[in-house]
């Protein structure tokens, strides 16, 4: 996509540098507006649009027995809720998953709406006082990854980090487990 | 002034329908349609894609008969509004028969 | 003479200076201090918005100068995380509201008339009004930086952190009452610029060959009149909450955050459009003129705007992709945000052929053009990356987005304006520019640009949030933050060297003769700088182009100078520019300011939370609106004037169809929106909202009883001003007057009784929607009962004839309005009772 739109860019600042540089030379208007106005710029954001809407089907979550952790966000911390052998498992700013296999992350805010991102993992997803909004998200290898808050949420916003540790599903910390809660 | 609204039919005609659908999308996840079974398919995407080509429908009537008398740009502009209407309506509302519904 | 059959014959040749000084001694601003703010000429006003706009963007740039300054490094200690927030708060709130907006309504103002052959805008005093709103809730926005008590919850201030729990002080209501006051310009802008395009155009100027600028203007004046209202409910609602604990926006009593976010980004989006067009429209101008041809594609351009304003409304869920809407509906916006783009490439490739089929001139006005296509293409095409969902949700609220939002507003509006400003220089001030500082400038700017935000997308996909004021444990963003901020200080620098570009132009620059770009348009057909009424006399049909100087100088033209020592202007048809009356408009007269610090005293009062003395100042507001009405009638009936040979036509207060009556009909469209809007957060709170259904009111048959009586009465006031005007000129017209005023206070009453018997509005997000609605009834039953009264007034003052209505017709519309908005409402409130 950021090449597609590099050569877009270069391709119309070529036309124009064109148009200014070079003398006056005929100009047919439907060829402006219709070819290249109408139908370049529609070819394109059709093939986008569908790929886009597409993957945008893959990504979201649906209620099909994935794995769920919780997050509950609060002014200025991440508190997590993941399976454990002996029943859910409270941490505060560190969420345990598995490596290899999609999980769903459930967000719940307890004063403003703030936003659960980790760059290494894909998309963000806000929590929103009085919403439970569901997130699906991987993490393809075991290791540690940033987290934080993208939703400016106040004072304390730019230190609103957390911890996700990806750990392999054959050999999980002791305290939780990957297997869906009941 | 009655040739400005030949020109804004299409377009407003797409405003209905767009407001309508985003309507009638919140309104049937709120009312829990996709799972209220109707001969045909689930309520929800039905309603929908009934609107759509009702809508769709009603777009290809404009540009049947919605013509201006009067000099060539105002003609072109009448034409112009019924297509970017008709295309608007087709593009943006498209994805009822694409992806699912509440998800 | 052509041989048009609409032809007008000229008028007789008369000496040119003498019908100058004539002239100018009736359209020019009074002298002194005491004089200028008694202005109302649309040069003068759109001159001072400009000015002023122009200000407010060097303090929100030397505001960026900051943000950049903390960012240079990871842990940056310049400013603690309070004041960063209100900077970047104040930032971006200057920017949009306080900047971009009032510099396209000061060109519009400054410019419209002159382009499309006018002597001013439509309505001067509102014009001036406007102003002063502008100015005064500009100061107070800004004076809350200097105590300390500026808004800190980001420009877009989201609920509940904008709320009282999360924000106690007054910082939040600054920004809330201090924009609101502000919009009073949006939405009388919107008005003036719509029915000056509509109603003052040059005689048989027909719509459809009207200067482009006239389409753009027309696109974002109809775009501000839906746009804003949705923001303005918003604010109403948020500050109602703050100040009275309504809850539309608390989850535990039925309200609902994302309603806020709703009503912001239905204004938002919009908004980016009516910031761009304006500037579009300048570049359809200037590209011409420096290609030395005529523009390219008129039909797709103004079809393009068609689209672009409808489109532009399907885009506002775009910048609410993650806050949990289902796939499909976020992909109806998609494809909307994605299809948005296909006018907005018309345009850009119609301007490519357009210089294509000429031979450009680099004049320093192209330079801006050139740096505007190098910036905006590629912020479009980033804005196109954004719209897709899944890059969406990857990019959303990281730096990326700020990157694009900048590529997008620098490169589709600063850059045009700035070309504008360098294109009608010479007009405003005579002169010639001094050589070389100019294009220092554009190089500065343009680099200084780039090299702030070019960086900044890769900033943002490596992963930083926009809003945060330190990254100690990223010290890979550092380089690029302290290259964007290097970037950041080019570009001030770039801005200075222009402002004193100008100011050495105003100062010592060399006399510019007539039109010295040849420019084909009728702002260019006067004498420079710019008189004070533009055309001594008016185009006729035919020729609207910058060759009728001289003609139109010498008083050939239609209703040339100012014989009767009034402002008189020509008001045409709306689509083809037929004459149809002659306006008076209103002279020099303070009356704006007055009005302005009335309604600044209410918005003051508010902020300082003394709620019990804001009906002082309501009333304050209700005497300065009465004295409105003292210009806008004629107590004799007068015989058509003679506008040119075999040509004579009425004065406006012997017309039906008056400016008056087309401005009151464009000011309910955006009442309408607003009430819309309302109705949009009854439907969304009903459907969406957790902690629904309500608490049973146990209201029932009484207050659907009262309501309707208090409906009865309503239609009983539309009866009567229907009578009203029919009886004008005998005596039932007076009864009819006195029952229109009774049953609008009768009415009023009513709804008093209404309030009386509903639950207390702090109880559920329900209540307090259904006391807003009532208040919107009782409102315009206010506005409603003014206007009833002013018609008696009339009748009584001997303002009416069998010519002259006075102020009934106007009276018709709001009763109507009131009438049919008050129905809808009882309906709402009878669904949530039987229901």
């Amino acid at each position: 996509m950021l090449i597609g739109s590099g050569l877009i860019t270069v391709l119309v600042l070529t036309l124009a540098g064109l148009a200014i540089w070079r003398g006056p030379r005929p100009s047919d208007e439907r060829r402006w507006t219709i070819w290249w106005g109408l139908g370049f710029s529609m070819s394109v954001l059709a093939v986008l649009l569908a790929f886009a809407l597409r993957a945008g089907e893959r990504i979201i979550a649906r209620d099909d027995g994935t794995l769920q952790v919780e997050a509950e966000a609060q002014q200025w911390r991440w508190r997590f809720v993941q399976p454990g052998p002996d029943g859910p498992v409270q941490t505060e700013g560190v969420l345990y998953v598995p490596a290899g296999q999609p999980f769903d992350i459930v967000l719940t805010s307890r004063d403003v709406i703030h936003s659960f991102w980790v760059p290494q993992l894909g998309g963000k997803m806000d929590a929103i006082p009085g919403h439970r909004n569901v997130h699906r998200l991987m993490a393809d290898a075991p290791g540690t990854h940033e987290g934080l808050c993208a939703e400016f949420c106040g004072i304390g916003h730019a230190a609103m980090r957390f911890e996700v540790v990806v750990y392999d599903p054959a050999d999980p910390p002791p305290f939780v487990s990957a297997e869906s809660l009941p | 002034m009655i040739w400005m609204a030949r020109v804004l039919a299409g377009p407003i005609l797409w405003g209905a329908l767009f407001s309508g659908i985003y309507g009638l999308h919140g309104l049937g996840c709120g009312l829990d349609w996709p799972n209220r079974e109707t001969p045909l398919g689930a309520l929800h995407p039905l309603a929908m894609i009934g609107a759509w080509l009702l809508g769709l429908a009603l777009h290809a009537a404009l540009i049947r008969w919605n013509r201006a008398l009067g000099d060539a740009r105002q003609a072109m502009l009448v034409r112009a509004g019924n297509w970017i209407g008709a295309v608007a309506s087709a593009a943006t509302l498209f994805p009822v028969i694409a992806t699912s519904t509440c998800g | 003479m052509t041989e048009d059959p609409h032809a007008i014959a000229p008028n007789p040749p008369q000496r040119a200076l003498p019908l100058h000084r004539q002239m100018d001694r009736i359209w020019s601003d009074l002298p002194g201090w005491r004089g200028s703010v008694a202005s109302v000429n649309h040069g003068t006003i759109g001159l001072r918005f400009m000015a002023t706009s122009f200000l407010f963007f060097s303090i929100g740039g030397v505001l960026a100068m900051l943000i950049r300054a903390q960012l240079a490094t990871r842990d940056g200690a310049f400013l603690d995380t309070q004041l960063y927030n209100q900077i970047f708060t104040m930032h971006g709130s200057i920017m949009m509201f306080l900047f971009a907006i009032p510099m396209l309504e000061g060109l519009a103002m400054w410019l419209l008339p002159k382009i499309l052959g006018a002597r001013d805008m439509a309505f001067p005093r509102l014009g001036a009004l406007g102003y002063w709103c502008y100015l005064f809730g500009g100061i107070i926005i800004l004076s809350s930086l200097l105590f300390g008590v500026a808004p800190d919850g980001g420009w877009f201030m989201y609920v509940p952190l904008s709320g009282k729990t999360y924000t106690p002080g007054i910082s939040a209501d600054v920004w809330l009452l201090g924009v609101t006051f502000v919009e009073i310009s949006a939405m009388a802008a919107a008005v003036e610029i719509i029915v000056t395009i509509l109603r003052l155009r040059a005689a048989g100027m027909a719509l459809t060959r009207m200067p482009l600028m006239g389409w753009y203007m027309l696109g974002t004046a109809a775009m501000m009149l839906v746009g804003f209202p949705p923001l303005i409910l918003g604010s109403i609602l948020l500050e109602l909450e703050r100040a009275f604990d309504w809850p539309f926006f608390d989850v535990l009593r039925g309200g609902d955050p994302m309603l806020w976010q709703h009503l912001f980004w239905l204004f938002g989006h919009p908004e980016v459009y009516i910031i761009f067009l304006p500037a579009a429209g300048v570049l359809s101008t200037i590209i011409p003129v420096f290609a030395r041809t005529r523009i390219l594609g008129y039909g797709a351009i103004v079809a393009a705007i068609v689209g672009l304003v409808f489109l532009s409304f399907g885009l506002w869920v775009h910048h609410m992709f993650t806050v949990g809407i289902p796939h499909m509906a976020l992909a109806f916006f998609s494809a909307a945000s994605a299809l948005v783009a296909v006018p907005t490439s018309v345009q850009i490739f119609a301007w490519i052929g357009t210089m294509w089929a000429g031979r450009v001139d680099l004049r320093l006005p192209m330079l801006h053009v050139i740096g505007f296509f190098a910036t905006f293409v590629m912020g479009g095409l980033t804005g196109v990356m954004l719209a897709m969902v899944p890059f969406n949700w990857q990019a959303h609220d990281t730096h990326f987005v700020v990157a694009h939002l900048h590529y997008v507003l620098v490169g589709g509006f600063v850059f045009p304006m700035l070309a504008g400003i360098t294109y009608w220089m010479p007009m405003i001030s005579g002169r010639f520019r001094v050589r070389a500082l100019g294009e220092a400038a554009f190089w500065l700017i343009f680099l200084g640009f780039h090299g702030t935000f070019f960086i900044m997308h890769l900033t943002g996909l490596l992963g930083m949030p926009r809003r945060v004021d330190r990254y100690p444990d990223n010290p890979e963003w550092e380089w690029l933050n302290l290259v964007s901020s290097i970037g950041g200080m080019v570009m001030s620098v770039g801005f200075a060297l222009f402002v004193l570009d100008i100011a050495m132009q105003w100062l010592f620059g060399r006399r510019s003769h007539r039109n010295p770009w040849k420019a084909q348009t009728m702002d260019w057909a006067m004498a420079l700088p710019a008189p004070s009424y533009n055309f001594a006399s008016l185009a006729g049909a035919g020729r609207h182009d910058a060759s009728v100087t001289l003609p139109l100088a010498r008083g050939e033209g239609l209703l040339p100078g100012a014989p009767r020592d009034r402002r008189e202007v020509l008001v045409t048809e709306p689509g083809t520019g037929r004459p149809d009356h002659v306006a008076v408009l209103p002279g020099n007269t303070r009356l704006p300011i007055w009005t302005a610090a009335a309604i600044g005293s209410f918005f003051l009062l508010m902020l300082a939370g003394l709620y019990w003395a804001t009906p002082l100042a309501i009333l304050l507001i209700l005497w300065a609106a009465w004295q409105w009405g003292g210009f806008m009638g004629s107590r004799r009936d007068a015989e058509p004037l003679a506008v040119a040979p075999g040509l004579a036509l009425h004065e406006h207060w012997q017309m039906r169809n008056t400016l008056a009556y087309s401005g009151t009909v464009t000011l309910l469209v955006a009442d309408a929106t607003l009430y819309a809007s309302l109705l949009f957060g009854v439907a969304f709170l009903t459907v969406i909202a957790p902690n629904w259904p309500p608490p049973d009111s146990g209201l029932g048959w009484p207050v659907l009883l009262t309501g309707a009586a208090a409906l009865l009465m309503m239609g009983l006031g539309l009866v009567a001003s229907l009578l009203a005007e029919a009886q004008r000129a005998a005596p039932p017209g007076r009864l009819a007057a006195l029952a229109g005023v009774a049953a609008a206070g009768l009415a009023l009453l009513l709804l008093a009784g209404v309030a009386w018997q509903f639950d207390d509005p702090t109880r559920h997000a329900r209540d307090a929607l259904r006391a807003a609605l009532l208040g919107y009834a009782g409102f315009h039953g206010v506005v409603t009962l003014m206007l009833a009264l002013r018609s008696l007034a009339d009748v009584r003052q001997g303002r009416t004839s069998a010519m002259r209505r006075g102020a009934a017709p106007v009276w018709q519309l709001f009763q109507a309005f009131w009438l049919g908005t008050s129905a809808l409402s009882l309906g709402v409130v009878a669904l949530q009772e039987i229901g």
